[in-house]
């Protein structure tokens, strides 16, 4: 399971990475003028156009080539994914080691605060945070939206893990030599928590991709003419009512993209969990 | 009974504090933003009179300090005074009571649905684990779990309303009718949820099919079980009346953690499909920038949330006073 998920991330990362390539090779394929971008006005401006055999999966209401947006769109996707989840990865990771250090009164604060943020449904949260914080729709911020509402699941797992580790022999031992408490949490409580950070870290990136395509999709992402998501595409399609007009792969594809690299990523995490987490082995 | 009585006089402190939390949250998100807090409270509409501007100021009492503010927001909270929706002219809360029935009609059905087809999927799952039919629904599951709501309801109105013209692609009763008890409107009302139902049981089946399957598959490795069959009884007997019961504790857990997750999908089915509930109402209030309708939207929500977390708390400390203890 771990392997495929690595192969669906693996051609992912391809699109993201050399967008303009494989819109090259499939241009030199089907004998089209140029290889089409994502802004590239190749149409007129409308509800979109049907596929043919110059635009494979027709164009959209902005008569840009579906087939060109949907490659290049992985770009953008996947980089807010892995930054929102970095960002909530972060918070969380601190919040539960801290809390789970200290203990006493400070632990319950944290613990309080967390579970307000754990108990918000995480989309009025995240709309309520784009609708009050300054500036447009860009990527910086719906990366500081995903990653601030997204920390709680994270640190609640960490907590629980620094709780068990830190009764273990070596953390009394670094303390009874009078390590001070950043030394013990850095040195010693850290790197055995890592392996749960890390496998929860590649679930975090499939929530925060499905986060940010939820987001775009309600127009509240990035902007559309600058950045293309696969949300901001589904967001465009419901707009010119492409359901309605028969425009079936404009709405399929960004889609079915969205669902490959969740469960990409899904599969990795699972497989990595069962490696880090040997209680889950002998089932 | 004394300790049991300890313990909940804790849940219910703790529901407090969380309570306190989401109010100053609440409070602090639409008044401490940088920037104009104008911007906030006045719509940015420049057409709109200075007159109407200082009326608005005074009422909210925005020239006022934060902590005078603080005050009358909490008295405000007391009567449930959110202030007055700046698009549709009444209170915000009276705005969107309408809406309620609404999303508490599409969440109540959609949840029964999800927990019991999810329910019976795990069980059938866990009983015949490494069958055909447990690799089958794991991937089914995994498949629908991996799905933005919002793309498999636009695929939905696709497929059946669209192609195959059998559902309505929208709403929640035909154009120009209102609800009455009489058999065509709720048959027409029936007509209207099955898509945005199925829409969220398929997304959310998962969460509880691949706990329920979980769990069960622990409980079946459980001495107890051994003993059972040991007795003689038939496998059907002992995962009726020993196996299931003991594997439903986790499952009203999540159901508890789950009732946030099935809020937000539901804000998308309701806005895919046009249906006129909390959700559409918050997500327009956006886009309207109607702030008060959304503080009180947030406050709404946030506080249903808690207390639906707060009773499954309870009744799981009735059922099984060992989940307090461990």
């Amino acid at each position: 399971m771990g392997m495929l998920g690595l192969a669906i991330l693996i051609v992912f990362a391809a699109m993201a990475a050399f967008p303009a390539q494989i819109m090259w090779v499939f241009s030199t394929i089907g004998g089209w003028d140029y290889p089409y971008g994502p802004h590239d006005e190749v149409a007129s401006y409308g509800t979109g156009t049907d596929p043919s055999s110059e635009h494979w999966l027709g164009t959209d209401s902005r008569g840009n080539d579906v087939l060109a947006r949907v490659i290049y769109g992985a770009r953008i996707s996947l980089m807010i994914g892995t930054l929102a989840a970095a960002v909530s990865m972060a918070l969380g990771s601190i919040v539960g080691l801290l809390s789970g250090f200290w203990g006493g009164w400070r632990d319950e604060v944290l613990m309080r605060v967390t579970d307000v943020f754990l108990v918000l449904p995480w989309l009025v949260l995240m709309i309520v945070f784009v609708a009050v914080l300054p500036g447009g729709p860009s990527v910086i911020k719906i990366v500081i939206v995903i990653g601030i509402t997204g920390w709680a699941g994270t640190a609640r797992i960490v907590r629980t893990q620094v709780l068990s580790v830190k009764k273990r022999a070596f953390v009394e031992r670094a303390k009874s030599v009078g390590a001070g408490e950043f030394h013990i949490i850095r040195k010693h409580i850290f790197p055995n928590v890592f392996p749960l950070i890390f496998a929860n870290a590649i679930l975090t990136v499939a929530l925060a991709i499905l986060s940010e395509s939820a987001l775009s999709f309600l127009g509240m992402g990035a902007a559309a003419t600058v950045d293309v998501t696969w949300g901001n595409m589904l967001e465009d399609a419901l707009n010119a009512q492409a359901m309605y007009n028969g425009f079936y792969l404009w709405v399929i594809m960004p889609g079915l993209c969205i669902v490959f690299l969740v469960m990409g990523f899904t599969f990795i995490g699972y497989a990595l969990d069962e490696i880090f987490n040997p209680r889950l082995r002998k089932r | 009974m004394r300790d049991f009585r300890r313990i909940i006089l804790r849940r219910v402190i703790s529901l407090f504090v969380t309570f306190l939390l989401v109010i100053c949250i609440n409070f602090l998100l639409f008044r401490m933003m940088p920037g104009d807090p104008l911007q906030f409270m006045v719509p940015s509409d420049p057409k709109i009179p200075d007159e109407y501007k200082k009326m608005l100021i005074e009422r909210y009492h925005l020239d006022d300090s934060m902590s005078e503010q603080f005050i009358i927001y909490i008295k405000g909270i007391f009567t449930l005074d959110f202030g007055e929706s700046f698009i549709h002219k009444v209170p915000a809360m009276d705005y969107l009571l309408e809406y309620i029935p609404w999303t508490l009609l599409l969440v109540g059905i959609a949840s029964f649905f999800m927990i019991v087809i999810g329910m019976l999927i795990g069980i059938i799952a866990a009983w015949k684990r490494g069958g055909l039919f447990d690799s089958g629904s794991l991937a089914f599951s995994l498949f629908f779990y991996a799905m933005p709501t919002f793309w498999l309801a636009m695929i939905m109105v696709m497929t059946f309303a669209v192609a195959w013209d059998i559902f309505p692609p929208s709403r929640a009763l035909d154009i120009g009718t209102q609800f009455e008890f009489t058999l065509a409107s709720v048959g027409d009302l029936l007509h209207h949820l099955i898509l945005p139902v199925t829409c969220l049981v398929l997304v959310y089946i998962a969460t509880f099919s691949l706990v329920m399957r979980g769990s069960l598959s622990d409980v079946m490795t459980e001495d107890y079980i051994t003993t059972a069959r040991a007795k003689g009884l038939s496998e059907k007997a002992v995962l009726k009346d020993h196996a299931v019961p003991n594997a439903i504790l986790p499952m009203l857990i999540l159901i508890a953690l789950t009732v946030a997750y099935i809020v937000g999908g539901a804000f998308m089915v309701e806005w895919v499909f046009e249906y006129p509930g909390v959700g559409w109402a918050t997500i327009d209030a956006v886009y309207e920038e109607d702030w008060p309708v959304l503080q009180a939207a947030f406050f709404l929500i946030a506080v249903a949330v808690i207390i639906a977390n707060f009773v499954s708390d309870i009744v799981m400390l009735y059922l099984d006073p060992r989940v307090e203890l461990s």
